[in-house]
Parts: C-alpha cells; structure tokens; sequence
C-alpha cells in the first residue's frame, strides 16, 4: 500500500518531471502552430542538450552556469540544421504530412548514431546545480535538483509568454499560428519563421535535458521517452496549445509517478503510452478541449 | 486502343522480369559463401515484412510506423512457442499469425480512426509499447538479453538445417506473399484500396465501406509483419527487444520507398538493394543507420514516389504510344 509520504514524495517528482515534458510539449507546440509540422526528432534536443553539456562540462571543467548557456545555443543551431536540410526542402515541394514525420524520425536516428559515435554510447550523468540535499520535511525528501526544474521550468514559461506577446517576433509566430496566407500578406517572412519556431523549440529541449539530466542519466537513447511523453503532453493540451502542454505535462508527470509506485519503474514508459492511446482514442481536441467544448 | 495481345505480352513481360531479377539473386546466393545466405535471407525477410506494409501504405495511402510491433509479436509469439514449448514451428507459426492478426483488428479499429499526425504518433506508440513490453517483461520474453534456442524451420521431423534449404524456403514464401499481393491489387478488393488512397470521400461516395477496407489492410499487413517476425526468428535462431525497435521502421521504410511504394515488386526490391547495401559499403559498418538515414530522406525529398518511379519517368515518352489513356 502506498503511504502518504511516497505519495507526496511522488506528486513532488511528479510536477518536477512534467514541467520537463511540458518544456517538450510546447517545443512540439512551437513548431506546430508556426508550421503545421510536427516534428518527431524533438526528444533528441533533449537528449542533445544533456549530453553536449556534458561533454563540456567534463573536457573543458566549465562551470554549470557557462556550460549550459553554451549549449543551448549549440542544440538550437542543431535545430536550424533540421529544418534547413530536411524540413524546409520537403514543405517546399509540398510533401506529404507523413513524408515529413518520416524524415524527421529518419532524422533523429541520424542523430542518435552520430551522438553515439562522436561521444559514446555509455549513459553518464552530470551533478545537481546545487550540491548536498535532499530537503527533508519530516519523512519527506526532495532533491535540490527539483527545486532548479521548478524554478527555472517557471523562468521559461514566463520568458515564453513575455516572447509570444511583446516581441514582434513572437507575435509574428503567432500570427503564423493563426492564418499562415493572412500572416504572409501582411509581410511576415512565414518561411524564417519555421527556422525561429525550431530553433526555438530546440533551445526549449536544450533547456529541459539540462535540468533533468542531474536526476537521472543521459544517453544517445534518451530522446524517444522524452519525445513521445512530451507529445503526450502536448495532446493532453489540445495540440497547439502551450499553456495547455504545460498543465499536460505536470498531469502526465503526476500520473507516471503514481504510475512508478504502483506497478514499479519498468512499465513506466508502457503506462504513459497507455494514456497516449485513450486520450488520442476518448479526447482526440486533448482533455481540456474537451471540457472547454461545452462552452463554444 | 492495343491490342489485347500486346498489353498481355508486356503485363507478362512485367510480370516475369522481377521473377528472374528475384530468382537470379536467389540462384547467386546458392551457390556463394553463407555470409551471402544471411543476407539474402535477411532481404527476402524484409521483403515479405515490406510487401505487406505495402498494402497499407502504399495501395490505402495511409501511414503506420508500428508495424514492427506485429514482427515483435510474430517473432516472440514463434520464440517462445518453439523454443520454450516445444511446439512444431509451422503451427507456431499460423497461430502467431493469427493473434496478430485479431490484435491489429482490436488496436486498428479505434486507431484508424485517427487521422494525420494523430494516427502516425498512435502507430508510432503500438510499436513503442510492443518494445517496452518485450524488454520489461523478462519471464516470458528473457528481456534485453534476447531469446536463443529458436529452432529453424520445418515440418515434423524434417527440419531445414541448412541455411540454403531455408533460403529456399524463404524464397518461396516471399514469392507466394508478392503473388498474393500481385492478385489483390487488381481484384475488387484493390481497387476499393486504390480508391481510398485516391480521395476517402470519393471512395465512401462509390460506396467503399472505407473504415472497414482501411482495417482490413491493417491487418493484413500485421499479418504479413508477423510471418516475416517468425521467419526471422527460425532463420537466426535469437532474437532481441533490438531486433523489432525503432531502426526496423527507419530501415523498412527506406525499402518501400527505394523500391517505389505501391507497386507490387518494389518493396521486395527495394529490400534486395537495401539489405545489400552494407555489403558495397564496407568500412562503414557504425555508419550503417546513418546511412540509411540520409538515404531515406534524400528519397523522400527527391524522389517521393520511388527511385524505379523516377527512373520510370525518365522512359515514359516512349510508353506513351502503348499506353491508351
């Protein structure tokens, strides 16, 4: 039976981790209202961020703060790439939506071979920002490291809504999101918008790697489980919707937690792909859609 | 308007040109070392794993990149009924056929529902679940140490212990499964297909039942992606959660579209060139994945209709004198 402290202790971990699905879920968002895309690769800017950090972490004795901010840009370039190579020759000749999901799956294959052959294939693992921990209340114990998921997860979402509705930029995406012929008739550059939307979103992976990456481990293989969960969370928003990805995320988080002190860690990842499948099959506008619907 | 003659000359032509291309390779391989067997056999495997895909894809015009799953459950189901149970692997074989079968039905029928990214991320996700369930589930599955002690394939007491004898077999299977793929495209039944891919409302308004055509194709892809999962389970003799991941769908997706998705020898074809491809690029073992990677992609940017499509449209004036329109 489960007792309150695991409980509390997993509902803790839980938002931790469903803020990182969420960080996923609206990089899906991102480059899905600017596009109409979307992009399977996108678990592996989360697994690019973790390891590349990682790797300067240990070649170059950087500190935290440094290498971090040095690889967000790196994976976001890692963005561009994709969608200058593949994306954007494919949407040009109007391919196939599901031409398109193949590349970007083909893609993240690439990557993960390449990861493997540049950095290697053994999971590592980098320390938490802050050293000592875990917090103790009473029986409870939180590491240090959700803390920083929570604090920085938070600084994101804001500096994401400060991007979408005061800079020109984002409401140039926005904009995109709405009406993409309307958007291009008022002067909007639709197509480098598709390379800010995956450059943005790939930062976003970069970002969520980095903070979770201390918790467990990374490795070449790590994209796919944050890939789908955070497309996971994305549907449970209602896809396109960032807030909504963002709550998705936390109740996933919640659920997979819960998930973990019942059925053990291994069917983790079936449990989350369970879901998948009955919010896909019950509320295919996403869950708070589907409450929301009445309204309209 | 040709004569009836000229076009049955030339469907024969076309009908027995892939036949010799197979059937050569197949001969070659024969007579050369049993590293060439595996690998053939490897592509003949594919290629049944492909021709059924086909169905789905090519002729419906849908998207599933969970067939693996149906390998993953076709190969356990032969594993573990032969190589725990003792059975005979033919039965074995049928009765994983037939579960895979029933399962896509059950899975197929919410999921093909779904539509765009929707269905490709729900597809996506039956293949995920077979791959985590394969590996976490160690007391029937062994985990990711993988299964051994597969026996080969055989009927009774006879047993194909050669690696030759089963590349026959192989062969002839592959041949049987095109031959019913071949025999489905033009009946009634492909044509309903046809006409999906073509326009649902249109094929709904001819009076196509399109959900339930749609989940027949599904399943007899599953069917397919099963007996190729059995086979390559009698054929290696081990098999690993690995076998059946994320690289299956990558590579069998570069066959279908290599070969020319929709038609009825590309898959096998493609299967052929791509299962051969490492051979001519020696040296680059690691590089494999990546290679087929890029190669995948400059198809679907180039050429997204086939490589044999584009070289087809290359002769395609000279066609035109034949072909009435």
């Amino acid at each position: 039976m489960i007792t309150l402290t695991q409980l509390i202790q997993s509902l803790v971990t839980g938002v931790g981790v469903g803020l990182i699905y969420g960080l996923v879920g609206i990089g899906f968002c991102v480059i899905y209202n600017a596009s109409g895309i979307v992009n399977f690769a996108q678990g592996v800017f989360v697994m690019l961020g973790g390891m590349i950090c990682h790797a300067i972490l240990s070649k170059f004795g950087m500190p935290m703060l440094l290498a971090a901010l040095l690889s967000i840009p790196i994976v976001a370039i890692s963005g561009i790439l994709i969608e200058v190579l593949v994306v954007r020759p494919m949407w040009n000749r109007g391919a196939a939506l599901f031409a398109i999901i193949l590349a970007t799956l083909a893609t993240q294959i690439m990557i993960e071979r390449i990861t493997i052959l540049t950095l290697g294939d053994q999971p590592r693992s980098f320390p938490e920002f802050t050293l000592g921990g875990p917090l103790k209340i009473g029986d409870i114990a939180i590491g240090y490291q959700y803390f920083w998921i929570m604090g920085c997860g938070a600084l994101m979402v804001g500096l994401l809504w400060l991007f979408f509705t005061r800079t020109t930029m984002g409401r140039a995406l926005r904009a995109c999101s709405q009406n993409r012929e309307s958007a291009a008739l008022l002067g909007i550059p639709v197509s480098r918008m598709l390379m800010v939307s995956f450059a943005l979103s790939a930062a976003l992976g970069a970002v969520a790697g980095i903070l979770v990456t201390p918790t467990q481990f990374t490795a070449y293989n790590v994209g796919t489980p944050f890939g789908v969960n955070g497309f996971i969370a994305a549907i449970i928003g209602g896809f396109g919707n960032a807030a909504g990805a963002l709550a998705g995320g936390i109740l996933l988080g919640i659920l997979q937690a819960l998930a973990i002190v019942i059925f053990g860690a291994g069917f983790k990842n079936v449990a989350a792909l369970t879901v998948l499948l009955l919010v896909l099959f019950i509320f295919p506008s996403g869950i708070f859609a589907g409450l929301k619907g009445k309204s309209h | 308007m040709t004569s009836p003659s000229i076009t049955s000359t030339r469907s024969l032509l076309r009908t027995l040109a892939p036949v010799a291309v197979v059937l050569t390779v197949m001969g070659i391989a024969l007579m050369s070392s049993g590293y060439v067997v595996t690998v053939i056999g490897f592509a003949a495997i594919y290629g049944i794993f492909c021709t059924g895909l086909n169905f789905f894809m090519g002729y419906t015009g849908q998207a599933s990149f969970g067939q693996n799953a149906f390998a993953c459950l076709g190969g356990y189901g032969s594993a573990i009924l032969c190589g725990g149970l003792y059975w005979d692997p033919l039965p074995a074989f049928f009765v994983s056929m037939a579960f895979s079968g029933i399962v896509a039905a059950i899975i197929g029928y919410p999921t093909l529902k779904l539509r765009g990214h929707y269905l490709a991320m729900a597809t996506f996700a039956l293949g995920l679940i077979t791959y985590e369930i394969s590996i976490e589930w160690v007391s029937l599955t062994q985990g990711y140490m993988g299964y051994s002690g597969i026996p080969p394939l055989g009927v009774g007491k006879f047993e194909l212990v050669s690696e030759k004898h089963q590349l026959i077999a192989l062969t002839v299977i592959l041949l049987v499964g095109i031959w019913i793929s071949t025999r489905l495209r033009d009946s009634r039944f492909g044509r309903a297909l046809r006409a999906i891919a073509g326009s649902e409302p249109a094929a709904q308004a001819l009076g196509v039942n399109v959900a339930r055509y749609k989940l027949l194709a599904f399943v007899i892809a599953a069917l397919y992606a099963s007996a190729a999962g059995s086979l390559f389970a009698h054929f290696i003799g081990f098999i690993s959660p690995e076998v059946f991941g994320g690289a299956m769908v990558v590579q069998s997706f570069t066959m279908l579209y290599l070969g020319g998705i929709g038609t009825t020898w590309g898959p096998a074809i493609g299967a052929l060139i791509v299962s051969m491809l490492p051979e001519f690029l020696r040296g680059l073992k690691e590089m494999q994945d990546i290679a087929y990677a890029i190669i995948l992609v400059s198809i679907l940017i180039f050429a997204p209709r086939g490589v044999f499509a584009l070289i087809g449209g290359w002769f395609r004036p000279k066609a035109k004198e034949g072909d009435a329109p």
